[in-house]
């Protein structure tokens, strides 16, 4: 059932949540291609972004069908306003997916992640393989800002609710921070070297942040991405593409990687257990912990399917999309029908 | 430089040149030069482009409905044939429409060349396409100029169309703008700093195509006029390496077929239209040309065809932007990384030798030199040597393609299904590194441990005659006019073309199709030594009075191998011309280091462009056809005199 997320109010604690809509609804989506089934061919057999429709327990198609759709970000202060990052570009929404439009040119293209200030939505941050995007009015323009790179290829990108003009950035040769929307960068301390393919930020505990990176494991920051630890050591050499911090639970987290399954620490990443049997495959494209129903973790191994657990991992139910290679699985703010 | 303009006089509108002297041996005399006007060349050529179009209403049947692609309904649309079935078959073969831009390029060829016929439910019927099917554009360079020329081109038709018409949601206006300005830009980097996928002769029609598209329907005249060069200088960077329908020389891609039977490639089916060269076979990017109603320069065909004399041409080209591992060789141009690709070729009469410095320059398909000789039929023939370095790693595709670590090598190989195998007949290697001068070629191999597959391949044809395993440590053998000297640094061992095994669960459809009648009978010289190379050395057949005259002499020939620490070779050739490498470092010929630094973007007999030039000076005899893309314009020019 769908479950409200009501605003944060966390005393003791010197902030004030992310100014999220006391009514606002979020809605897991997952954007991938069925390559399971592509024999003798370059092309998937299917390919888009789909909503977990929980009345039935099915995945709804959202938007155009293009080959190489990447991830969904949705305005949560207008979330009628929805960007679909692909390989042909951007792709906007404004009246809640009823019309789509292309909203980069010739020089933009493969779009992996996109992330909309809380406060401004005029400022939309885009990565692709070739770099940082942003755009200053509400995603009709975008300039590249690699201002402080070294490497160019960008994955995952995080605006800071607090501050939302502090970015995190996960590139080519780790995390780089932006303190100026964007226009320039500097690396974090003791951030990765490899490649970074997955970040998430507690939304309970803001200064806890992990990443998943391409062979060097699992990282944690608990300074707010200040400095970076690597943690679980048994995925350390593993490229870790799906990462989630408990949307509740500080002390819960889980990642997932190439050859090594879901693991889940719920000790705040001190100690990580092995949580896969029970699924088809150790190869393990995303993570993401559920929004809506609080002990859920949902995992999208390669081509055999995306599970969920209610038990820590015990057990796991089929949440379909058997043949597909999941890119993103995330939750976003839900568009009022 | 040899003077390749003494047979040749031009007048105004006439030229008398050496033509199809190609079977002649090498060192003969020249028979009488065949006289051709340029209007008879003209009106030739057009007659091909009639046959092209008639052959492919001819192959249409009207009685199936299930069969036919959109340039046969073109093509009958075109001719105002078979216009029910037209109808028809293109409402069936668009539900749905797949294929991006390979949907979208013959789909604005169909409309242009069509729109004569099409009635107004054929248009609402092709509106509600493209306001409904959102094409992938794709991740080659190929893809986006055939994804944005016709995307340009069908805007065009409709120029008050507004973003609801669309499916990208944008107006006509805004996608022409993001269109051309794209096609001029690609135009701007390719005669800057070469083409990225650069001399394929099967990916040669993914260019001609589109730039047919620009010549035949563009209303921008400056787009037409820039696509009119762009497909000028295209030919010509085909034609400068061409060997009567043979695309010799190294190659950024192609398919094991074409490296197996090099006069398959659809380069061949243009030499056959464009300069009357080989036989006719059926081909969308002649159909394209065909209807356009482009006509190449005939200094194009001069080029094409003289081969009277031996000589050396040089390219310098680029690899596909790399966004991961580009290496310190990298330089960037507008943000983006690439690799400069030295190219050299010797082209003789009889054969081209031809090859690029070596490494990672192209995934997946590359072919790094290669040696193909001239025959009378082409049909069925596996007139080809070359070798490789069989290697795959996600390091070289992540460079190139936006996928994971973990699935990038088993994507590629769901279409290019031998990219993963040992087996494999094209690809770079880090570890290989190449180096010729004329008809002598050294390739160099240090291969590391622990590298996924350890050996290095040499394909001898099944063309390569005669074979001899000489006790002196060189292979012996002949191809048609040629004679082939092949010295391995290490042993190794010989291997059928064994294709079986390179299909995963019987993958493969069209990649594999008739293999065993293109490989049998050919076999793979595979070494497994790591630190390896070989001396290859090409002489024609006419040079020597016996084959065994031809082996005394490459026996005598002075080499000196070292395989440790790293492979190097001085070695002096059958010119008496003393070559020297070592892995790792430059080549010197007599003595001289090669200097890379100041290799032009072409520089030949032929050709002639600077690097950033931008421009392009075709030559032959006393005329000189100059295309300026920075000005837009095109400067034919006869000298005064030589």
């Amino acid at each position: 059932m769908k479950q409200r997320i009501l605003r944060y109010f966390t005393l003791g604690l010197a902030f004030v949540f992310p100014p999220l809509e006391a009514d606002e609804e979020r809605t897991l989506f997952v954007a991938f291609a069925m390559t399971k089934a592509q024999e003798a061919s370059s092309i998937p057999t299917d390919s888009g972004i789909f909503l977990r429709n929980e009345e039935d327990d099915s995945w709804r198609r959202i938007g155009p069908v293009i080959q190489s759709m990447n991830s969904l970000a949705v305005d949560p202060a207008a979330p009628a306003t929805m960007f679909m990052a692909c390989g042909n570009g951007i792709v906007r929404s404004k009246n809640g997916g009823e019309t789509w439009r292309m909203v980069t040119g010739w020089r933009e293209s493969d779009f992996i992640k996109i992330a909309i200030d809380p406060k401004n939505g005029d400022n939309i941050y885009a990565t692709s393989v070739w770099g940082f995007h942003l755009s200053r009015d509400g995603g009709d323009s975008w300039t590249a800002a690699n201002k402080g790179l070294e490497e160019t290829y960008c994955r995952p990108i995080i605006v800071d609710h607090r501050k939302p003009k502090r970015l995190l950035l996960g590139t080519g040769n780790g995390i780089y921070e932006s303190r100026n929307a964007g226009d320039s960068w500097t690396r974090a301390r003791n951030s990765p070297q490899s490649a970074i393919l997955r970040m998430d930020r507690s939304r309970k505990n803001p200064d806890l942040w992990i990443a998943g990176s391409e062979g060097e494991g699992v990282y944690l920051s608990t300074n707010d991405g200040k400095s970076w630890q690597s943690v679980a050591e048994a995925l350390s050499e593993t490229n870790v593409y799906g990462v989630s911090l408990h949307p509740e639970n500080e002390s819960r987290m889980a990642a997932g990687g190439w050859s090594q399954g879901v693991w889940v620490s719920n000790n705040g990443g001190e100690s990580w257990e092995y949580r896969n049997s029970g699924l088809p495959s150790k190869n393990v494209t995303a993570v993401v912990f559920d929004e809506n129903h609080s002990d859920r973790l949902w995992v999208s191994t390669f081509e055999e399917g995306t599970y969920y657990t209610d038990d820590d991992g015990k057990t796991w139910k089929d949440g379909d999309l058997y043949g597909a290679y999941v890119f993103d699985l995330d939750f976003v703010a839900r568009a009022k029908e | 430089m040899i003077n390749l303009y003494s047979q040749i006089r031009s007048q105004r509108g006439f030229a008398v040149v050496a033509l199809f002297a190609t079977a002649l041996a090498f060192g003969e005399v020249a028979p009488p030069a065949a006289e051709i006007s340029e209007a008879d060349l003209v009106r030739q050529y057009r007659e091909r482009c009639e046959y092209v179009i008639d052959q492919t209403v001819a192959n249409t049947d009207p009685s199936d409905v299930t069969r036919g692609s959109s340039f046969t309904i073109a093509a009958n649309l075109f001719r105002g044939e078979n216009l029910d079935w037209a109808r028809e078959r293109l409402r069936l073969s668009n539900d749905p429409p797949t294929g991006a831009m390979f949907w979208m390029h013959p789909m604005a060829l169909l409309m242009h060349a069509g729109r004569d016929q099409l009635n107004d439910d054929d248009w609402a019927f092709i509106r509600e396409l493209w306001r409904t099917y959102f094409p992938y554009r794709g991740d080659t360079e190929n893809h986006w100029v055939m994804y944005y020329v016709s995307l340009y081109l069908v805007a065009e038709m409709f120029p008050d169309a507004g973003p609801a018409d669309w499916y990208n949601g944008k107006s006509s206006k805004e996608i022409m703008a993001d269109a051309k300005e794209f096609i001029l830009d690609w135009m701007r980097i390719t005669t800057s700093y070469g083409q990225g996928e650069y001399d394929s002769p099967n990916y040669i029609e993914e260019y001609t195509r589109p730039m047919a598209l620009l010549v035949g329907w563009a209303r921008d005249p400056e787009l037409q006029q820039m696509g009119k060069m762009m497909m000028d200088y295209i030919l010509l960077d085909y034609a400068v390496e061409n060997l009567g329908g043979l695309y010799g020389g190294a190659h950024s891609r192609l398919y094991p077929r074409y490296l197996l039977q090099p006069g398959m490639a659809h380069s061949a089916a243009h030499a056959w239209l464009l300069w009357g060269q080989g036989e006719y076979s059926s081909n969308g990017g002649t159909l394209m040309i065909a209807m356009s109603g482009y006509t190449p320069p005939s200094i194009l065909f001069w080029i094409a065809s003289d081969r009277d004399q031996a000589y050396v041409h040089k390219e310098l080209k680029r690899t596909r932007w790399r966004f991961r591992h580009a290496g310190p060789n990298a330089f960037e141009v507008d943000g983006k990384k690439t690799i400069p690709v030295y190219k050299y070729s010797y082209v003789h009469p009889d054969f081209i030798l031809g090859s690029s410095q070596g490494g990672l320059l192209q995934p997946i398909q590359q072919q790094t030199w290669s040696l193909v000789w001239r025959e009378e039929n082409l049909v069925g023939k596996s007139n080809t040597l070359f070798g490789l370095q069989p290697y795959s790693s996600p390091i070289e595709g992540t460079m190139y393609f936006n996928s994971d670590w973990d699935t990038v090598t088993d994507l590629i190989a769901r279409s290019k299904v031998d990219y993963d195998s040992p087996d494999k007949l094209e690809g770079g290697s880090p570890y290989e590194q190449v180096f010729q001068h004329e008809s002598s070629l050294i390739a160099l191999y240090d291969i590391p441990e622990g590298t996924r597959f350890p050996l290095i391949s040499t394909l001898f044809s099944r063309d390569v005659n005669r074979r001899i395993e000489d006790d002196s440590g060189w292979i012996f053998g002949q191809g048609g006019p040629i004679y082939i000297a092949y010295r391995p640094f290490a042993p190794g061992e010989w291997k059928p073309v064994d294709w079986t095994g390179l299909l995963k669960g019987g993958a493969g459809a069209w990649f594999s199709t008739g293999f065993k009648d293109l490989s049998e009978g050919s076999e793979c010289l595979v070494s497994y030594s790591l630190k390896n190379g070989y001396i290859v050395e090409v002489a024609p057949v006419s040079a020597y009075a016996t084959y065994q005259e031809f082996q005394e002499a490459v026996r005598a020939l002075p080499v000196e191998i070292r395989l440790k620490p790293t492979p190097k070779v001085r070695y002096t050739n059958l010119d008496g011309v003393e070559l020297e490498a070592t892995y790792g470092g430059a080549p010197s010929v007599d003595g001289q280091k090669v200097d890379y630094a100041s290799w032009k973007l072409f520089d030949g007999p032929f050709a002639q462009a600077e690097r950033e030039s931008q421009s392009l000076e075709m030559i032959y005899g006393s005329e000189r056809y100059v295309l300026d893309f920075k000005n837009r314009s095109v400067e034919p020019s006869v000298l005064e005199s030589q």
